[in-house]
C-alpha cells in the first residue's frame, strides 16, 4: 500500500469512527410515527367536536392527563424496543455512552416540562398551556441532543420550539379563549399539530432520506 | 514537499488510530466501551493503550467507588495536539497526491 493509499484509508477509519462515536438517534423513526399517529388520533376527536359547536367538552381534565400519558408511555415503549433492538444488530451495549448521554441531556428539560405541565392541568386546569410547556420542553430537550444527534433531530427540537412559540403567542393575544367552557380543543389541538403532525413529518423525512445502509444494519 | 518522518508512527497503526480517533471525539471512554466500539480482545486493546500511555497520549482514571472498578481513559493534551498533527499530516500527503 502506499503512503497515499494509507493517507486515504486512515482518514477514511478516522472519519466512520468520529461519526459512529458522535451520532446516536435518541427518537427512532418508527417509535415517532407511531406516536405521531396516536396523538393525531386523540386530538382530532375533541377539536372536530368543538368545531361541531358543541359547547360539552368530550373528556374531563383527567381524562386528557390520562390520554397523553398513556399515549407517551407507548411511545416511549416502542421507542426503548426499537433502540434495543438496534443495539443488538449492531453487537453494542444496550445503555451505550451514546444513550447515556441522550438521558443526561434529555432528562432535565422532560422533568421540568412533565411536573408543569401535570401542575397547570391538576391545580391550576389550564389545558392549554400545558400542552405549550410540553411542547416547548420537549423541544428544548431535543435541542439539547444537537452535538451527537442525527440533524433531523435538533430540527425536530427546532420545530417543536417555534410551533409551541407561535401558539402561546396565538392563544395569548386570542382572549377569546376564555369565553370557552373547557379549553379541551385548543390544547388538543396543540398537541395534534405538535406532537402529531411534526412527528408524522420527522418519520416521513427520516424513512425518505434514509441511507441502504442505514435501512439494513451489518 | 512532504516530509513523510513527520508522520508519527505510533499513531499510524490502526488500532492505535482507533483509541485515539475515539479518545478525540469526547473527554472520557470506558475500556468496556472502547473494547466493543472496537471489537478488540482485552490483551490487544490493553496492549495498545499500555503504548499511547507511555507516549503520554492519554491518561487512565479509575474509579473504585462502584461495587466494580471502572477504568476509563482520557486523551492528554500531548495526545491531542499529536493526535491533530497526524490528521493535518494525513491530509497533506493526500493533498499533494492529489496535485500530482
Amino acid at each position: 500500500m502506499s503512503t497515499t493509499e494509507a493517507a486515504l484509508e486512515n482518514l477514511r477509519i478516522i472519519r466512520s469512527l468520529m461519526e459512529k462515536a458522535h451520532i446516536y438517534r435518541a427518537v427512532s423513526a418508527p417509535a415517532a410515527l407511531t406516536g405521531g399517529i396516536l396523538a393525531l388520533g386523540a386530538s382530532i376527536w375533541p377539536v372536530s367536536h368543538a368545531l361541531a359547536k358543541n359547547t360539552e367538552a368530550v373528556m374531563s381534565e383527567t381524562s386528557f392527563l390520562t390520554l397523553w400519558l398513556v399515549i407517551l408511555g407507548i411511545a416511549s415503549a416502542l421507542n426503548v424496543l426499537l433502540l434495543a433492538k438496534e443495539a443488538a444488530s449492531r453487537r453494542q451495549p444496550f445503555v451505550s455512552e451514546g444513550m447515556r448521554m441522550a438521558l443526561r441531556a434529555f432528562a432535565p428539560p422532560m422533568l421540568v416540562g412533565g411536573c408543569v405541565g401535570i401542575g397547570l392541568i391538576v391545580f391550576l386546569h389550564n389545558l392549554t398551556l400545558a400542552a405549550l410547556i410540553w411542547t416547548l420542553c420537549y423541544g428544548l430537550a431535543l435541542l439539547s441532543t444537537a452535538s451527537f444527534s442525527p440533524r433531523s433531530l435538533p430540527r425536530l427540537g427546532w420545530a417543536f420550539v417555534i410551533t409551541g412559540l407561535l401558539l402561546f403567542f396565538a392563544w395569548a393575544a386570542n382572549r377569546d379563549v376564555d369565553l370557552l367552557s373547557s379549553d379541551l380543543a385548543p390544547a388538543s389541538l396543540a398537541m395534534g399539530l405538535t406532537f402529531g403532525l411534526l412527528h408524522v413529518i420527522y418519520a416521513l423525512a427520516v424513512f425518505l432520506t434514509k441511507r441502504p445502509a442505514e435501512v439494513q444494519p451489518k | 514537499m512532504i516530509d513523510f518522518d513527520q508522520i508519527d508512527k505510533l499513531i499510524h497503526e490502526k488500532g492505535r488510530l482507533s483509541i485515539m480517533t475515539l479518545l478525540s471525539t469526547r473527554g472520557e471512554w470506558a475500556f468496556q466501551d472502547l473494547k466493543t466500539e472496537l471489537s478488540m480482545s482485552d490483551g490487544n486493546l490493553i496492549s495498545h493503550l499500555r503504548t499511547l500511555g507511555t507516549a503520554g497520549y492519554l491518561k487512565e482514571n479509575r474509579d473504585e467507588s462502584g461495587t466494580r472498578p471502572r477504568t476509563s481513559y482520557e486523551l492528554t493534551t500531548a495526545g491531542r495536539k499529536a493526535f491533530k498533527d497526524y490528521v493535518e499530516v494525513l491530509g497533506e500527503i493526500v493533498k499533494a497526491a492529489q496535485q500530482t
